[in-house]
């Protein structure tokens, strides 16, 4: 066979790493981004192959965002601030909001969903035999091209809403803007990894997704401060759509705290590294390792 | 060996007559499929739960948004904010009750040949869809009204509109509602004969039906040309009305009127039904199923 | 030299919840939880050195799945160890993970809607494969598996075989020394069988990778493997080569014969022609004769008999198929072994 390395007899060294010289070998780190750089690149190059897909994304995007608006000018033909949120703040909260639903579409929500088929039919063990840290192959496995018409829509939309805005965003608060929009994200995804690790119990529940999606869909379009102080701690930590979607449009709409910035930071690390713990506990459990 | 006939007296039994419509066969096989479809219900509970958990959001959210928007005071649409929270509550309820989820599992019948077995049957495959919503709807409620309940303790709900006539009117309107949507989105589900992705036609007639059918708000919010065009079409009647009349918004002979109005639109849906069903058939066998 | 695949006192129990069927039981379920503990593999012990190829076998729920993912490190054992290439598995140290493969038929890890090729890029990155070295195995598995037509193609286009051709060549393209393969064979064709079997073959010869391989199909076995290892009751019952189980089980061997067109033979004749002992042996007629079983040691006496006394047109003398063996030894009961 044209390896390499010569010597490939029975018996040759078990422990003897074959030598080869065209592989750049990377530390944990670098591996990792080469795994999902491959998938992205993947998931471009076959583009095509969803063509379909992109126009009822698009379809789908017009109808829900039209529908948002109509909803948005029914309520302001009756008042003239909704909860302190001025309509083009709103407006900007409900760009943010579709291009997080796209990029939880676009990779999270779709891979999570293989996850959980995978361990009903017992393909996930695939993912343990691999050399590569099976929490990430399970996080990239599925990239949906579609959706990338929703994160360009919510980009186009907080584009507007910016411009639309009476008052001048300053540049600290752009940053600000990107910084919480980062941790949102981060947020968003820990979640939903938690909920889907849960399938490693309750092998039924595939629906389980949902409950996030609904929650999301429905109450992450709507500036936390509207809602009564209990559901607000509700939708802070346990079902995080408060840093993820209102803090980031408050730093366009209203201006955020540094303090804010730092907070959302935080609750960003405590649920990574919650998920990224219920994960290697979900692992130990289902290898039958004494936990 | 001759086949049994009508006329032999011993030995088999005569084939029974698929061809005349028979009341005990179908209370028969509606208690039957019941059975089967309760047991399903109850074996994956926690499904059902999932749904009815989502079922609850959105009351909540357009409780907690309307209400910041009457004010502590104010009205909006002659709706002060605790008529908005009894009006969600029961809207949940009522929603729960007469909704159907058919259409995305039609797109996966078609897609999956499933219809085949279901055409085969000597009964027409809406009955099984009739059954499998009432049996999910029976398990469902027992999470919905406590929710309702407890919603309008919770946020102070107004009830002051209801009264044992309202209450009674209630039932009848209930039902013309849940027939009436029923067959509307029936119909519609067969799009997926014809379409292959329904989901962008699914999410136009639902946004749609929100605004027309008082989902998001109710109608005397919008300005009265909106309201005009959705008193006029088929949605009003098997949600905003049924709400209504539960909380007293609508009384005497508008009350009527909105029967009235049931009647008619489950006519006209049945001849649609009727209509598109033979066609959407016909192309099922077409296209081979 | 120490074996590749070094296994002592490997042991699996689960604690399996038991429950019955019902609402009481589920009531009383939530309250009062009766487990019951299952013993899926009960202390094996076995040496595989490099380059050979062992077949398992055993019923579903022996236990072989079980070793078997133990030994691919999916599995903690409860008690016991395993050694490969001198990793222990269930560490899954990524170096054990680099040199191994896990194939199971029916379950494809390939990405669905892209093309095969592409998939096999993600697994270049997983594996850390250069780029020379990936074009070069590339085409030598395309050209032992027959793949060009089919790498464009997004395996959900595939069909089965293909698709199982299609996940041998991803599995190996980071050279593994272990492969363990879990039923690669079943739902497939016997053309594409003998087309997998086959391409095993020269893998092993070719690299000396260890192959441990479970299947139903005894032609898979009889195919690829000298060595057996016969897995019941979560014990082992057989390790040594496939001939040495034939002989310890099936001592008995098949004579058929066919007689003369127009000439008939009754059950009873043949019973006073076989006489003694031979009388109670399982006989059987055919379209075109009679086919009886006999001890091994009495074969030549028996044939000698019927072919002279008999109007015999033809004879068959044949080993018990392999199938009956392993019905056989799997009808020993778990304590009962020879």
């Amino acid at each position: 066979m044209t390896d390499r390395a010569g010597g490939r007899g029975p018996g040759a060294g078990q422990r003897e790493m074959v030598v080869d010289h065209s592989a750049v070998p990377r530390g944990p780190i670098g591996h990792g981004w080469m795994i999902v750089a491959t998938f992205i690149r993947l998931g471009v190059l076959n583009i095509a192959q969803y063509r379909g897909e992109f126009f009822v994304s698009l379809a789908n995007g017009v109808i829900t965002l039209v529908t948002q608006l109509l909803g948005l000018a029914v309520i302001f033909s009756n008042t003239q601030a909704l909860g302190g949120w001025s309509p083009a703040g709103l407006l900007a909260l409900i760009g943010v909001h579709t291009f997080l639903s796209g990029l939880i579409g676009l990779v999270i929500q779709p891979s999570l969903q293989q996850l959980m088929e995978g361990i009903r039919l017992g393909t996930f063990d695939f993912l343990l035999t691999k050399p590569a840290d099976s929490q990430l192959l399970a996080s990239v496995a599925v990239v949906a091209p579609a959706q990338v018409v929703q994160l360009l829509m919510g980009a186009g939309i907080v584009a507007y809403a910016c411009v639309w805005m009476d008052t001048v965003i300053g540049p600290l608060q752009w940053l600000y803007f990107g910084i919480t929009l980062f941790f949102g994200v981060i947020i968003v995804y820990s979640f939903l990894t938690l909920l889907g690790t849960c399938s490693f119990w309750f092998v039924k529940l595939d629906n389980i997704l949902v409950v996030f999606s609904s929650v999301f869909g429905q109450a992450g379009r709507w500036p936390i401060s509207l809602f009564p102080g209990w559901m607000r701690i509700v939708l802070t930590v346990l079902i995080p759509v408060a840093f993820a979607v209102t803090v980031p449009a408050q730093a366009l709409a209203g201006g955020l705290s540094g303090w804010l910035v730092l907070a959302s930071g935080v609750i960003a690390a405590v649920f990574f590294a919650g998920s990224r713990a219920f994960w290697l506990y979900a692992l130990r459990h289902y290898t039958g390792a004494s936990a | 060996m001759t086949l049994p006939t009508r006329t032999d007296r011993g030995g088999l039994e005569p084939a029974p007559n698929f061809g005349r419509f028979s009341w005990r066969v179908l209370r028969q096989y509606y208690r039957g499929e019941f059975a089967a479809s309760t047991a399903v219900n109850v074996a994956y509970r926690g499904s059902v739960v999932i749904w009815v958990v989502t079922t609850v959001i959105q009351p909540i959210v357009l409780i907690v948004v309307w209400r910041t928007v009457a004010g502590p005071t104010g009205t909006v649409g002659g709706y002060t904010a605790n008529q908005f929270v009894t009006y969600f509550a029961i809207m949940m309820l009522v929603d729960h009750l007469t909704f159907i989820w058919l259409m995305w599992e039609f797109e996966w019948r078609v897609r999956e040949g499933m219809f085949s077995p279901l055409l085969l049957r000597p009964i027409h495959p809406i009955h099984k869809d009739i059954i499998d919503n009432l049996s999910y709807k029976m398990v469902g409620l027992l999470g919905v009204v406590p929710a309702m309940i407890i919603m309008i303790i919770g946020f102070h709900g107004d009830l002051s509109g209801i009264d044992g006539i309202q209450l009674l009117a209630f039932v009848p309107a209930l039902i013309g509602g849940a027939v009436l949507r029923f067959i509307v989105e029936w119909v519609l589900a067969l799009s997926a004969f014809w379409l292959t992705k329904v989901s962008a036609l699914n999410n136009l007639y639902f946004s749609v039906r929100t605004f027309l059918s008082g989902g998001f708000a109710p109608l005397s919010v919008f300005p009265p040309v909106v309201s005009a065009i959705a008193n006029w079409s088929p949605f009003p009647w098997s949600q905003a009305f049924v709400v209504n009349v539960a909380m007293g918004t609508t009384r005497g002979t508008d009350i009527l009127i909105g029967y009235g109005a049931q009647a008619g639109w489950i006519l006209i849906a049945l001849l649609v039904l009727r209509l598109v069903w033979s066609r959407a058939v016909r192309r099922y066998s077409a296209v081979g199923a | 030299m120490s074996a590749a695949i070094q296994v002592r006192n490997l042991r699996k129990t689960y604690v399996v919840p038991e429950r019955d069927a019902g609402l009481k039981a589920a009531m009383t379920a939530l309250v009062r939880r009766k487990t019951r503990s299952v013993d899926a593999v009960r202390d094996i012990s076995f040496a595989i050195d490099a380059g050979e190829v062992v077949g398992f076998l055993g019923p579903n729920g022996a236990g072989k799945t079980t070793t078997l993912k133990m030994l691919s490190g999916l599995l903690h054992p409860t008690s016991g160890d395993a050694d490969v290439l001198g990793y222990t598995p269930w560490r899954r140290d990524r170096d054990y993970l680099g040199r191994m493969t896990l194939i199971m038929g029916q379950r494809s890890q390939l990405q669905w809607d892209i093309p095969v090729v592409d998939s096999y890029r993600l697994n270049k990155a997983i594996f850390q494969i250069g780029d020379a070295d990936f074009a070069a195995r590339l085409e030598e598995l395309t050209e032992l598996l027959e793949l060009t037509e089919l790498l464009r193609k997004p395996a959900r286009n595939l069909s089965l075989g293909e698709r199982m051709k299609c996940e041998f060549a991803g599995s190996l393209l980071h050279r593994p020394q272990v492969l363990f393969l879990d039923e690669p064979t079943i739902g497939l064709d016997v053309a594409m069988q003998r087309r997998i079997r086959s391409f095993v073959a020269e893998y092993n010869k070719r690299t000396g990778a260890v192959v441990i391989l479970t299947s139903h199909y005894m032609a898979d076995v009889e195919a690829l493997c000298k060595r057996v290892v016969v897995i019941h009751h979560g014990e082992l019952l057989f390790d040594g080569p496939l001939a040495d189980l034939v002989r310890t089980f099936a001592p008995d061997k098949t004579i058929t014969v066919e007689l003369v067109e127009g000439s008939s033979v009754t059950r009873a004749d043949l019973a006073d022609l076989l006489g003694g002992s031979i009388a109670r042996a399982p006989v059987e007629q055919t379209d075109t004769g009679w086919r009886v079983q006999v001890p091994g040691s009495d074969t030549a006496a028996v044939a000698a008999r019927l072919l002279s006394r008999l109007p015999v047109a033809d004879v068959t003398i044949e080993d018990e198929p392999i199938e009956a063996v392993i019905e056989k030894v799997f009808a020993v009961p778990a304590e009962g072994r020879p």
